[in-house]
């Protein structure tokens, strides 16, 4: 604390009657209260630049049950089976999400009206994750004071509030379960941390009670479950196990399961699937371990070998003939493909396409480590070097998270907000360290300005004996310069990416015109605005997954397949129906009773994320199932294996639902100068297939800028007139 | 049966006859049906003549009984004067006869004597009369409607002279009814008759069937909020359901089709509301967020809006949004005293030849606010009970004034008045929620911070903060001290100019009693702070040897100052030991300010 007041540069503002305690409290109050808004300002870029607007995808479906849960109650949202998606099949939604997210934001909403505080919902579900945000400075802070010092944690908790990694789940309109998980994991480690640290059985409740938030939020959690057991194993190999990590673990692990199964998502899971054997296995070795070192105190050291070895034999014997029944009846859940490529990058492309389609499940490319954390990347190691300088309990507990985090961001892309908070932490550790080193020799070679207190300027003498390097002291002004530029060229960075690639809603395209004037592209809400208001209620929309949410939130209609893709086989019907001739989709579109198709086309206007592009994993999907086994990748590519609209294309993929949906009456069109009408500027060719009619569909309605079209299915005809 | 209807036809004539009206014809009726938007518009220029004998007062106009759903409004002036000063004559709409008709009866502005005439416009508009024929068109049809009317004025009273003149929205007329002679077509207009002696209530048919493709939008439910706030803000917020009552559109839209004709004729690709001169913070947008494409602009006397739903209307479709503002308060509430009175528009401008089916209007008055009276335009509305709404820093609720109308047009664009009393003191109530809970706040920080509520002693922290408060008093008498040697070296100066030793002597033998002071409070100080910090003790005990090292030093000083003014030591000499003798002082007070500044 000392140091921390010694460092400040502004103590000359400071009011002078304070005393040093008022001060220091004061300095954190400021110096975190800055950091939390921040977090929470510049999250508002795409508030202030487009509106107070939902992002993406998921989050629309979350907003959609929370307006439910806040209209109906929690009963009734508990209950709710919703008809509106997945038809015919429908989904139970409230056995099949993570409520926390919504069970916070209606608390919210429900206390502020209590107030007369009279704020729309959807404006509660568009700043939730940056006020979120805001209070995962204050863990960060809290939780890496525990592991270091104050001046370690303030420097964290100022890295956290604008780091890219976090700030991209967490935008104001990103109202997705990442957004309040975060600060529900990193409350939990604070809480962990804080009973191991005291071994009292009221911080492992709160840890565990803070555990069953995250649980409520996010099936992130996994991770939670298996790091902590993973930290207690290597306390007991490390020798660290105590009486306190026993406390804490087993009234951690009891209660928080116990918790964890009140969630109707996770049910029995966390005493059956293998996923969360580990923190079930540590549990039961924890106890061992405590028995053994129990009756080891009350016996000889041979009467203890004969017991050990006999017991070794006989309860290895019984937990493996129990093990393999378990495995066997089925109880032990077989681990879920999300899982395995955590583990094996390479097995969701091998196995299971509908995972490796989405962008988010990819592996990460380099880059991008650099992209979200800038500074980060290499105070990282420094971070853990001052770890490893000083192991304690607390410090292995983050080693292993950074050490974890890190290779799971490796892996998928999205897991890179798992890491976020401990580069963070880790990285402030580092900065606050290097900082605090050099400072004093900074301050030791200039008697004529003495230090602080009295007591900064004895330890200041203590180190004097340490260093005894010439030009101390213009090293140490060099290295403060230098970190001083990182920090301030980490700040711009931040807020570059933040302001460019995180803070676009998605939903509104925006183009800078020639003479720089913004140019909005709205079609989508357009489209969605259209089906809800002329299209009859309960018309059923088809439309590839990706769009399932939005359509059911904005537009209020029936739709097929969502985002939650939880039924391979339906998904894969409608990308059989997509991937198919006219004829062929139209038999899959009346056996599934659809009225309405949509499709997302950006010839027009060069959007380049629309079906044509995502085509060939509707072809995948397709195909992966027996109903498809017909529908082969290969047919639509050309013989030279391209992937290709104009005249070159495959026929098969010339004549396909998707290619004519898309591109009806596209022909006819001129894009751009100099180019024959049907050039298609995402792609920059010209089309292959210009002129035909659809014979079972009808145009029904077509945005301003083409980037969703709508097809009617047309009814089949009566008997006898044709 | 029978005689039911003779006895009412009996009572109707004695009704009429008690007014005694009888004597009133119209002496010429020119009658303009204006076509053009989806509302028609019925102009009627009719000069009364009274034949009679007595004096009379009311003039009646009768609607047909087919078309009494059908008119949405009935207004009357009288013709001839400047239509600026005067306002519309007052109408009351009397039952309606199942055989007549309604009865619309126009009180004039004064007694119609024997004899006299008068002139009246009667404007009527109706509404759903338009049949749209056919009622399905595809995306590149016009549109196409049938009208009927009837081709003679329809009164009680006998008509002398009268014309009827259509105006279509086009020269193109599918078909009109030819009948009765004479009748002629002129481009957009087709004018029936003159006819002449035409009895009181005479019914024909005239069809009309013609193209129309001026907007035919509807709003089938308006919501509009007016929020007063006596802080200078009054919100207004319109919630609209709009839908496009025209053809209804058969087949598929083609966006080609669409944006190759420019002119897409039925559908409505945007329109203009125009709202109130002082209107800001204009805001569209409905559910799903701002609706991005919409235009302001502000004229002299009103803001146009430029709205542009999400997508062109067809026939058939429907849409939804909403449009708010503020505008300041002056503009519509005024006061004396504590009484209030809000005067604004009912409904305003949605767009040009409106039709609002259903409107509501809830209007929001201060917490607080007592004895509403609501005085509605002339015209009927309805008041519904009085509602509660609850918004920021609200305790017993806001008022809420609730009217509702059917069938509105741009002729019921008028103001109402609600007048209230509101305790001005009231107005600080909301600040006073806000400053007490945070001054409440406050002082429990203060008292939390301030007092001291463990209850065992903690005699470190309080040893500390009695040494500090020493320190502090130590600061400040080494300022005192600090400026009593500066004044020292200030009176040496001056000696060293103007050589009077005297006068020097005595400057210097106060300054040195006002330091020794200074030097006994120090003491008085160390003696105290010895008991929680020896280290202190220690400190300010070198702080008074470095004190008495100075006054030494100024002594040297002084004394070679005198040696100089009594020419006893030359001054080269005298500069170099002077200079020591500073160098000396300087480090002494480094050494001084470094124990100062550790505390």
């Amino acid at each position: 604390m000392d140091a921390l007041t010694s460092i400040l540069p502004f103590k000359q503002l400071l009011p002078q009657k304070l005393s040093y305690d008022k001060q220091e409290t004061f300095l954190k109050l400021f110096i975190l209260a800055s950091a939390g808004i921040l977090a929470f300002a510049t999250r508002l870029f795409s508030v202030l630049r487009y509106e107070s607007v939902i992002h993406e995808f998921d989050p629309y479906f979350n907003y959609r049950t929370t307006k439910f849960l806040t209209d109906e109650g929690f009963y009734s949202f508990h209950n709710w089976f919703d008809d509106r998606a997945w038809y015919p099949l429908g989904r139970i939604i409230g056995g099949t999400i993570y409520p926390g997210l919504m069970v916070t934001s209606a608390a919210l909403y429900h206390a502020l009206r209590w107030f007369h505080i009279t704020i729309d919902i959807r404006n509660v579900c568009v700043f939730l994750a940056p006020l979120f945000s805001s209070f995962t400075v204050i863990v960060t802070y809290l939780l890496t004071k525990e592991l270091r010092n104050t001046s370690a944690g303030l420097v964290a908790a100022c890295l956290i509030s604008i780091v890219p990694g976090y700030i991209s789940r967490s935008v104001a309109g990103s109202y997705d379960n990442e957004g309040i998980a975060i600060f529900c994991m990193l409350l939990t480690y604070y809480l962990w941390i804080k009973a191991i640290k005291t071994g009292s059985i009221m911080w492992s409740a709160s840890c565990a009670l803070a555990y069953f938030y995250m649980v409520s939020s996010w099936g992130g959690y996994v991770f939670l479950i298996n790091l902590i057991p993973l930290h207690v194993l290597a306390l007991m190999f490390t020798g660290h196990f105590s009486h306190r990590i026993y406390v804490s673990y087993s009234t951690f692990y009891i209660i928080g399961t116990i918790l964890s199964m009140q969630i109707s998502f996770v049910g029995f899971q966390p005493v059956q699937s293998s996923e969360h054997m580990l923190a079930f296995g540590t549990f039961g070795l924890c106890q061992l371990f405590s028995f053994v070192e129990y009756v080891k105190s009350k016996l000889t050291q041979t009467q203890f070998d004969a017991l050990f070895s006999f017991a070794l034999v006989t309860v290895g014997f019984a937990l493996s003939i129990a093990g393999l029944v378990l495995w066997a009846s089925g109880k032990i859940a077989p681990w879920t493909g999300r899982f395995y490529a955590l583990l094996d990058p390479s097995y969701a492309k091998n196995h299971i396409p509908i995972i490796a389609s989405v962008s988010e499940h990819q592996p990460t490319a380099w880059s991008s480590f650099f992209f979200d954390f800038e500074l980060l990347v290499f105070m990282f190691p420094v971070g853990i070097y001052y770890c490893f300088k000083e192991l304690t309990d607390a410090n292995i507990f983050i080693i292993i998270y950074g050490m974890t985090s890190i290779y799971f961001a490796g892996v998928m892309v999205r897991l890179m907000l798992v890491l976020a908070p401990v580069m963070c932490v880790l990285s402030g550790i580092g900065i606050s360290s290097i900082l605090a080193t050099y400072m004093r020799n900074l301050d030791a070679s200039q008697p004529k300005k003495p230090a602080g207190t009295a007591s900064a300027g004895s330890r200041s003498r203590r180190t004097d004996d340490s260093s005894t390097y010439p030009r101390k002291n213009e090293i140490a002004f060099g290295v403060i310069c230098l970190m001083s530029f990182f920090l301030i060229t980490y700040v711009f960075h931040c807020t570059w990416v933040t302001s460019e690639a995180y803070s676009s809603p998605s939903i509104v395209l925006s183009a800078r015109g020639g003479d720089g004037s913004r140019y909005i592209f709205d079609d989508f809400r357009e489209a969605y605005w259209w089906l809800r208001y002329n299209t009859d209620e309960n018309a059923k929309v088809m439309s590839w997954w990706d769009y399932g949410y939005q359509i059911t939130a904005m537009a209020n209609r029936t739709i097929l397949v969502d985002n939650n893709t939880w039924n391979n086989t339906h998904i894969s019907r409608v990308g059989q129906a997509m991937s198919s001739t006219e004829d062929k989709a139209y038999e899959i579109m009346r056996e599934l009773d659809v009225d309405y198709v949509l499709v997302i086309f950006g010839g027009l206007i060069g959007y380049s994320s629309d079906d044509i592009n995502k085509f060939l994993w509707m072809v995948r999907i397709g195909g992966s199932t027996d109903k498809g086994a017909h529908i082969k990748e290969s047919d639509y590519f050309t013989p030279q294996g391209e992937f290709r609209v104009d005249k070159e294309g495959s026929p098969t993929l010339l004549n396909c639902l998707m290619y004519k949906l898309s591109y009806y009456r596209f022909g006819e069109t001129y894009t751009e100068q100099d180019k024959p009408p049907g050039y298609d500027r995402t792609r920059s060719v010209e089309i292959g297939n210009k002129n035909f009619e659809l014979e079972k569909l009808e145009e029904a309605y077509t945005t301003e800028h083409w980037l969703v079209r709508i097809y009617k299915v047309k009814k089949e005809e009566n008997r006898g007139q044709s | 049966m029978m005689r039911l209807s003779f006895f009412c036809i009996f009572a109707t004539i004695v009704f009429v006859s008690g007014q005694d009206q009888d004597g009133l014809i119209n002496s010429n009726v020119e009658r303009t049906l204006d076509l053009v938007s989806h509302l028609p518009k019925e102009i009627i220029s009719v000069t009364i003549e009274n034949r009679g004998t007595k004096a009379t007062r009311y003039y009646d106009y009768y609607v047909e009984p087919q078309h009494v759903n059908n008119v949405a409004y009935v207004g009357a002036i009288v013709k001839g004067k400047n239509n600026d000063d005067q306002g519309n004559l007052l109408i009351k709409q009397e039952t309606t006869d199942k055989t007549k008709g309604a009865v619309y009866r126009i009180a004039l502005p004064n007694d119609l004597r024997a004899g006299q005439t008068i002139a009246l416009e009667i404007e009527v508009a109706h509404i759903n009369a338009l049949r749209l024929y056919p009622a399905e068109i595809t995306q590149i049809e016009r549109q196409l409607v049938l009208y009927k009317a009837n081709p003679y004025y329809y009164s009680r009273y006998t008509t002398q002279k009268q014309k009827t003149t259509v105006t279509l929205p086009t020269d193109r007329a599918e078909s009109y009814t030819q009948t009765p002679k004479p009748v002629a077509k002129s481009e957009q207009t087709i004018t029936y008759g003159p006819y002449e002696n035409v009895a009181a209530l005479t019914r024909s048919e005239i069809t009309l069937h013609y193209e129309n493709n001026n907007p035919f939008l509807t709003v089938s439910n308006l919501n509009r909020w007016i929020e007063v706030s006596h802080w200078g803000n009054v919100a207004v917020e319109e919630t609209i359901d709009m839908y496009h009552s025209g053809a209804k559109l058969k087949g598929p839209f083609s966006r080609l089709d669409f944006q190759r004709r420019p002119d897409s004729l039925s559908a409505v690709k945007t329109f203009k509301t125009s709202l109130p001169a002082s209107a800001r913070d204009i805001y569209y947008r409905d559910e799903i967020g701002n609706v991005s494409t919409s235009h302001v602009k502000e004229m002299q006397d009103q803001v146009e809006v430029e709205i542009r739903p999400r997508f062109p209307l067809f026939g058939g479709w429907r849409t939804h949004y909403m449009l708010g503002y503020n505008v300041p308060s002056y503009q519509y509430l005024f006061n004396k005293g504590n009484q209030y009175v809000l005067k604004m528009r009912l409904v305003d401008h949605v767009y040009d030849d409106q039709l609002l089916e259903q409107v509501t209007i809830r209007i929001v008055l201060p917490e607080h606010s007592r004895n509403i009276e609501f005085y509605p335009p002339p015209y009927g509305v309805e008041r519904l009970p009085n509602e509660k709404h609850y918004t920021y820093l609200d305790t017993v609720g806001r008022p809420v004034v609730v009217i509702t109308k059917r069938n509105v047009l741009f002729q019921h664009i008028q103001d109402f008045e609600i007048h209230y009393t509101f305790d001005k003191f009231m107005l600080f109530n909301e600040p006073m929620l806000l400053v007490g809970p945070l001054f409440g706040l406050f002082c429990l920080v203060i008292i939390l911070v301030r007092l001291n509520f463990s209850i065992s002693r903690n005699e470190g922290s309080e040893a500390r903060m009695r040494v500090q408060a020493v320190w502090d008093q130590v600061v400040e008498n080494n300022l005192k001290r600090t400026g009593f040697y500066q004044k020292i070296d200030d009176a040496l100066n001056a000696y060293k100019a103007n050589k009077d030793l005297k006068g020097y002597n005595e400057q210097r033998k106060k300054i040195e009693n006002e330091l020794k002071t200074v030097q006994q409070d120090l003491a008085g100080l160390q003696a105290k702070v010895k008991a929680d910090s020896a280290d202190s003790a220690e400190k300010i005990a070198e702080l008074q040897r470095l004190d008495t090292q100075q006054r030494e030093i100024q002594q040297v000083l002084s004394g070679l100052a005198e040696k100089l003014v009594g020419n006893k030591l030359p001054k080269p000499a005298y500069l170099t030991q002077e200079e020591a003798a500073r160098i000396r002082l300087r480090e002494i007070n480094a050494r001084i300010s470094a124990i100062i500044n550790q505390y």
